[in-house]
């Protein structure tokens, strides 16, 4: 009987005993010989677990003694597995892709004492309350129709003369008559990103306050300047320059049917380009800064690119802080990381296809870059709710009411 | 005087009591990994849960209490009550589908042989692949360039909208879901079918009684309790419908297959707000208790009325 109650506890007290084992093992991430920098990033087609595992590997063979482990995400976003990270009392050091608001900001380190910080791309623009915890590599600009050549020379267009909203309406009609599907859209995320690409580039050059106004409900979309471009896009599916049946295919479908000359042109962002080398069409695609209602050339709706965060909580901050500052300055890591996502960067080239120097031209030509970060960051779930309504106009809402939708939906957020 | 009533108690009773201790602590032994285990998985997760859903935590910084207001806010976000109306609708359609079809599948094919047995495999087989895989191969096969519509377009006919129409979304939606599960009530029935007294139904059929009066007026009366299972289980899966979501619609177009746990799970967890976000998870569990007790009440309360008949 007493062996028996012995084995009873034993096996109760077994998965406790284990637990305090594990965690006890846990964190011990420090090795007796150097550190361990855990760093969180997003795998995506262009940047994959293989690119960033040679990017670090170039790290540690130039600092003995440090480590760099990549974290995957898995299909969370990279904001979500550091708040899982942080909630279990287990922080990682470094995440890349997150942008801090004045609510998170306390999360990271304050980097405004480090002067190297100053030289990289958009580092004022993504300050929260003047000071930088964000740094990049380099930037994406976004408000860019790229254009299968072909098509434009059989319907007799000049892309350089489409600078306006109706000239560009004009060009989808002549490229219907030529055959060509005029406009390739795509569903998922893609419907959205196309309309903010398309509508940002000429409400924020106009009034680059807006969105903070929207949220100081100075303004609403039913009353602004979005409605028109609601509008535009509306005429594009009523007139069939738009496809519904668009909307069941994927961003990488959606890519595939351009690349394929099925349609003649595609609102992207300029990190279209290393799938257009990838596929060898880039000598085929042009590319146009987004026309607008406004002024032209608009300013380009972009962003920072390769985003990096030093965690606060990270039990290496120093060496952490080391390390982004190898990624974003050091001229080797610079160019793998423009390169790999086809990204710009002032005073950097790498060998660029003919389309990835004309996005740079672009991009020199534009009179600014709309960034929405700080009080220019719309309210977190935004683009989700811009996708749903955008899609409502393929399956009959009103340009009016779309605007109505987002404007009752963002009054129920604050 | 403890003391006293032990001494008096004598060698033998107090040898019994000294037995029943032990067994007491045996048993508690032998239950505590399972009772802890349930605590630390279940209770704590769920008691945490309540907790943050009367705070407005970000993920991030430290919480602070708001009461009731996450719940309140449930009720004003449109995206919460068109979720809801999307999660009804496949509740609901999918679970009187799942049920429906799973009875007459059984009953069809309830007899001992090969060929049933192969049939009731192949009706089963759909469930024991992952839901999430299943959708990725139903929308390579009615997606826009998926292998209907490509087929169709040999023909030189438009797409379907299968996937791209919102009606139609939903009704692909449904129908896959149906497929996917049906199989499991199917396996239960044919189970439950089994357990009907051969004797009832010879006795039914010498008094005249057709195939069709056999069927509705004996053979399910006698699994209602089954079918009740069945029917609870559906309901309360559908109501939490996530995994076919997002691989076969992506809860599009314009939001008119996003189901409330998609809506959770999707964008609530994914912004900052996980107050709200687990204010609507814990509803989505209340709901769904509610939902299971209401429908065994029902059917508990038909069960009493025949039995008082």
């Amino acid at each position: 009987m007493k062996s028996m109650w012995r084995r009873t506890c034993g096996l109760a007290v077994a998965p406790l005993v284990m637990a305090s084992a594990v965690a006890c093992g846990n964190g011990s991430d420090q090795a007796s010989e150097g550190t361990t920098l855990r760093v969180i990033v997003n795998i995506t087609p262009n940047l994959t677990e293989k690119y960033w595992n040679d990017l670090f590997d170039t790290y540690e063979k130039s600092h003995p003694g440090v480590t760099v482990k990549l974290e995957l995400t898995g299909t969370i976003s990279a904001d979500a597995k550091l708040r899982q990270d942080l909630a279990a009392g287990d922080p990682p050091d470094v995440a890349q892709q997150i942008t801090p608001t004045a609510d998170t900001a306390s999360l990271f380190a304050d980097l405004s004492d480090q002067p190297w910080t100053a030289k990289t791309p958009l580092a004022d623009q993504y300050a929260v309350d003047g000071k930088r915890y964000v740094v990049g590599v380099g930037e994406q600009i976004q408000s860019l129709v790229f254009y299968n050549k072909a098509a434009f020379e059989k319907a007799g267009i000049d892309a350089a003369g489409i600078r306006t909203m109706d000239q560009f309406t004009a060009a989808m009609g002549r490229l219907k008559g030529a055959g060509y599907k005029p406009l390739q859209a795509a569903g998922q995320w893609v419907t959205g990103s196309q309309f903010s690409m398309m509508a940002d580039a000429g409400v924020l050059t106009a009034d680059p306050e807006w969105t903070a106004k929207r949220k100081d409900g100075k303004v609403s979309f039913a009353r602004s300047d979005y409605l028109p471009y609601l509008e535009h896009y509306k005429s594009w599916i009523d007139k069939g320059y738009l496809d519904k049946s668009a909307l069941g295919l994927t961003y990488a479908d959606g890519q595939t049917a351009f690349l394929n000359g099925k349609s003649a042109m595609y609102i992207m962002g300029s990190f279209f380009v290393p799938a257009a080398d990838a596929a060898k069409k880039s000598d085929e695609i042009g590319v146009f800064t987004m026309p607008t209602d406004g002024v032209y050339p608009s300013g380009q709706f972009g962003n920072i690119s390769n985003p990096y965060v030093v965690v606060n909580k990270s039990r290496h901050k120093a060496e952490a802080i080391e390390f982004v500052k190898w990624a974003t300055t050091d001229p080797k890591a610079i160019k793998s990381q423009l390169a790999s996502d086809a990204n710009l960067r002032e005073g950097f080239t790498y060998p660029m296809s003919s389309l990835g120097s004309s996005v740079q031209q672009i991009l020199d030509k534009a009179p600014s870059v709309i960034v929405k970060s700080g009080m220019s960051q719309p309210v977190a779930g935004f683009s989700d709710e811009l996708n749903k309504q955008i899609q409502s106009l393929y399956t009959g809402s009103s340009p009016a009411g779309a605007a109505d939708g987002l404007d009752k939906w963002w009054n129920s957020q604050s | 005087m403890v003391e006293l009533a032990e001494l008096s108690a004598g060698p033998k009773q107090r040898g019994r009591r000294g037995a029943r201790l032990r067994d007491s602590a045996i048993t508690l032994g032998m239950m505590g990994p399972a009772v802890l285990l349930y605590t630390v998985m279940t209770v704590v997760p769920v008691g945490v849960a309540v907790y943050l859903s009367l705070t407005d935590w970000d993920g991030f910084s430290t919480a602070a209490f708001t009461g009731l207001d996450n719940y309140k806010h449930l009720f004003d976000d449109p995206s919460s009550t068109d979720a809801w109306y999307v999660t009804g609708l496949i509740a609901v359609a999918g679970t009187v589908c799942m049920v429906g079809l799973g009875l007459v599948y059984a009953l069809a094919l309830k007899g001992r042989s090969r060929t049933n047995s192969f049939f009731r495999a192949v009706a089963y087989f759909p469930h024991v692949i992952s839901a999430l895989i299943l959708g990725y191969l139903w929308a390579a096969i009615l997606g826009t360039n998926g292998a209907v519509n490509n087929t169709l377009a040999k023909f030189g006919i438009e797409p379907l909208g299968f996937l791209f129409d919102e009606k139609f979304a939903l009704i692909s939606l449904i129908a896959v879901i149906v497929w996917a599960g049906f199989g499991f009530n199917v396996v239960l029935f044919v189970a439950a079918l089994q357990t009907v007294p051969a004797e009832l139904l010879e006795a039914a059929a010498i008094d005249g009684a057709s195939k069709r009066q056999i069927n509705l007026r004996i053979v399910i009366p006698m699994i209602a309790p089954v079918v009740t299972v069945a029917t609870v289980l559906n309901l309360v899966g559908l109501i939490r419908a996530y995994d076919i979501v997002v691989s076969l619609t992506g809860g599009g177009p314009a939001g008119s297959t996003q189901t409330f746990t998609y809506l959770i799970l999707a964008r609530s967890f994914e912004g900052t707000n996980v107050g709200y976000a687990t204010a609507q998870a814990v509803f989505l569990m209340v709901v769904s208790a509610v939902l299971a007790l209401l429908v065994t009440a029902l059917r508990n309360r038909q069960d009493q009325a025949a039995a008082g008949q």
